[in-house]
């Protein structure tokens, strides 16, 4: 879609040969418009749900949030958080997840532990304890939760071999190879015992936690923010493997490549490492470039590009409503 | 909280104990009342909307305790033998009492509420009646007060027709072991119906957390029937509420909330307390279970002649 995008304001903008976006100055409006039509999808969310409340929205292909719901949902991402200490865990970020969350959607606990130790050998894509499991008589099973307390890495039981030897895999079924050293300790969480936690206010933890009534429990877990943590309540949620997000990222700063210029033009190459496509729904395209070309024409002086730009998008603004 | 097989009804599944499943069915847990809570009555085109979970929690907990006090008709009862002190210390999760009684001779004999106080606490007093105090500024206390000391040494008298009256001793006949009296020679003329229990009395001191009982009863084996909060010692896993109420307690919690909220149109709260109140009137009376079966050895005797 990218490259779509870029011929379309090219060709708007040099109409009558008023200017040329080079590619990393589109690329800087892309980010731009990408990030200013991807927050706008929640503003517009809550806009259809009021309309939804008042009766003056439909259903079936009526139905206006469920496809915004369905936008949203490209950017969601279900991750097992980074562990600090304690009951300290990392939100999202480029250095825990690989990516930048817009919003913590969900937070839920595994709270029943199953078992947890030390690996006595290595294999790779499996968790060996030749000592002292026995995964048989703990209840461990397929797509438990197995996460290594000391790399911080999580993987799935994909095969219960025997009471002392699990396969592991990733979320995806390819082979998850998380153990690669011993003595390495281990902690296995049951996936059906999952609770969600709440988000609870700096200004009220501390009354809750006191409360005899709803003091956070297992069942009724409760977590508070602080950047770049999450600490989570009660204080028994400690080991990585227990805490798992569900999230909205931000869209990925999209890229417009090339390798070299042919007739003095560089030609897009999108088999380049750093290309990033526009990771919006196909319909967003005509505001994608009506975004862009009003970045464009503030930067070639173009106030007719700019003013045609403004005009397309506020009517088209007008339409969705 | 899933369904679960007769053999995890019957027997746990093999696990200990046997009988946690016993009659779970007619029971619907704190878990699965808030969980559903939040599913059905909570969200974007619901009444409750943006609310926290512990909100909706500590609704759900307070709407289980008050029927736990009355509603429920569920009674817990606790067996324990009382000694010297004539002490009975009430149970952990105790609210109120519903009946106490000794059980004695294969019989339970049930105990009258003393409508006089037996215990009380005491300062230790100079000749004039001055209070003492301890280096700190604090009254020293004796052991016991006089009340308690003749009570539990068997020395204070009672109002009551037991073995403590102070017509107890006096001329009357005995049947079948025990005495009788038709009146105090000289100055008695019909009978206090009140205090007419040949039983041993109890007093309940709350603060203190014990039941104090009339001499006579050191070493009896008392039964104590009593209401809980239904907290289950804060066991959230284990707090449950009758079925019958489930949609009662869906109801006090939405009410609750909408009652507390701001903005909310006052049409709003009446329509959500109608219901909650109507919910519990028909909870009550399911929960009553009158149905013939039930009426009939009572109704058997409607014909019988009073002489």
């Amino acid at each position: 879609m990218i490259n779509s995008v870029r011929n379309t304001v090219l060709s708007i903008l040099n109409k009558n040969n008023y200017g040329y976006i080079s590619p990393a100055d589109f690329n800087l409006y892309a980010k731009q418009a990408q990030l200013d039509i991807f927050e706008d999808y929640f503003y517009q969310y809550n806009y259809q749900l009021n309309k939804e409340n008042v009766g003056t929205s439909g259903t079936g292909y009526a139905d206006i949030t469920k496809g915004y719901e369905e936008v949203i949902n490209i950017f969601s991402e279900t991750k097992f958080l980074a562990h600090q200490f304690n009951n300290k865990f990392f939100t999202p970020s480029p250095i825990t997840t690989n990516d930048n969350y817009y919003l913590l959607n969900k937070v839920l606990a595994y709270t029943r532990l199953l078992a947890s130790g030390v690996n006595s050998a290595v294999t790779p894509g499996q968790l060996d304890d030749l000592v002292s499991a026995d995964f048989v008589a703990d209840g461990v099973q397929v797509g438990d939760i197995v996460a290594n307390t000391t790399t911080g890495q999580v993987a799935f039981v994909g095969q219960v071999i025997n009471s002392q030897e699990l396969e592991l895999i990733n979320e995806d079924g390819t082979v998850a190879d998380i153990f690669t050293a011993s003595p390495e300790g281990y902690a296995i969480y049951d996936d059906a015992i999952v609770n969600e936690a709440e988000k609870v206010t700096q200004s009220k933890i501390t009354m809750l936690n006191n409360s005899m009534l709803t003091a956070p429990s297992t069942l009724f877990p409760a977590y508070t923010q602080q950047e770049p943590l999450l600490t989570l309540f009660p204080a028994s949620i400690n080991t990585v493997g227990a805490v798992q997000c569900q999230y909205i990222r931000y869209p990925f700063d999209p890229k417009w490549t090339y390798v070299n210029l042919v007739g003095g033009e560089p030609a897009f190459d999108q088999s380049q490492p750093d290309f990033q496509d526009f990771e919006l729904s196909i319909s967003d395209e005509p505001t994608l470039v009506l975004k862009i070309l009003q970045y464009a024409g503030m930067s070639i002086r173009e106030v007719a590009a700019v003013q045609f730009g403004q005009a397309l998008e506020a009517k088209e603004d007008q339409d969705e409503k | 909280m899933p369904y679960i097989s007769q053999y995890q009804y019957y027997e746990n599944g093999g696990n200990q104990p046997e009988n946690a499943n016993w009659g779970s069915y007619q029971y619907v847990s704190l878990y699965d009342i808030v969980n559903n809570f939040m599913l059905m009555y909570s969200g974007n085109h619901s009444l409750v909307n943006n609310e926290e979970r512990y909100k909706v929690l500590f609704h759900a907990k307070r709407g289980i305790q008050e029927l736990n006090y009355d509603a429920f008709k569920e009674i817990k009862i606790l067996q324990l033998t009382v000694c010297n002190t004539l002490r009975y210390v009430l149970p952990s999760d105790y609210v109120n009492w519903v009946r106490i009684s000794m059980h004695k001779d294969g019989l339970l004999f049930p105990l009258t509420e003393n409508i006089q106080t037996n215990w009380s606490s005491a300062y230790l007093q100079d000749n004039d009646c001055r209070i003492l105090f301890d280096h700190t500024g604090e009254a020293l206390s004796p052991q016991y007060s006089e009340l308690d000391f003749d009570r539990i040494t068997g020395g204070e008298k009672s109002i009551y027709l037991n073995s403590n009256s102070p017509f107890d001793g006096m001329m009357g006949y005995c049947c079948d072991g025990y005495w009788y009296f038709d009146y105090r020679i000289g100055a008695r003329y019909g009978l206090n119906t009140e205090t007419a229990n040949a039983n041993p009395t109890f007093s309940i001191d709350k603060k203190a957390g014990v039941i104090n009982f009339s001499s006579h009863v050191a070493n009896e084996s008392i039964v104590l029937e009593y209401v809980s909060d239904g907290m289950e010692n804060g066991d959230i896993s284990s707090i449950t509420v009758n079925k019958l109420f489930e949609e009662y307690i869906y109801a006090y919690i939405e009410y609750a909330i909408l009652n507390s909220k701001k903005g909310v149109q006052e049409y709003i709260v009446a329509r959500a307390r109608k219901r909650k109140s109507a919910l519990l009137r028909n909870a009550k009376i399911r929960i009553s279970n009158i149905h013939p079966g039930r009426l009939l050895m009572n109704m058997r005797g409607k014909d019988k002649w009073l002489k």
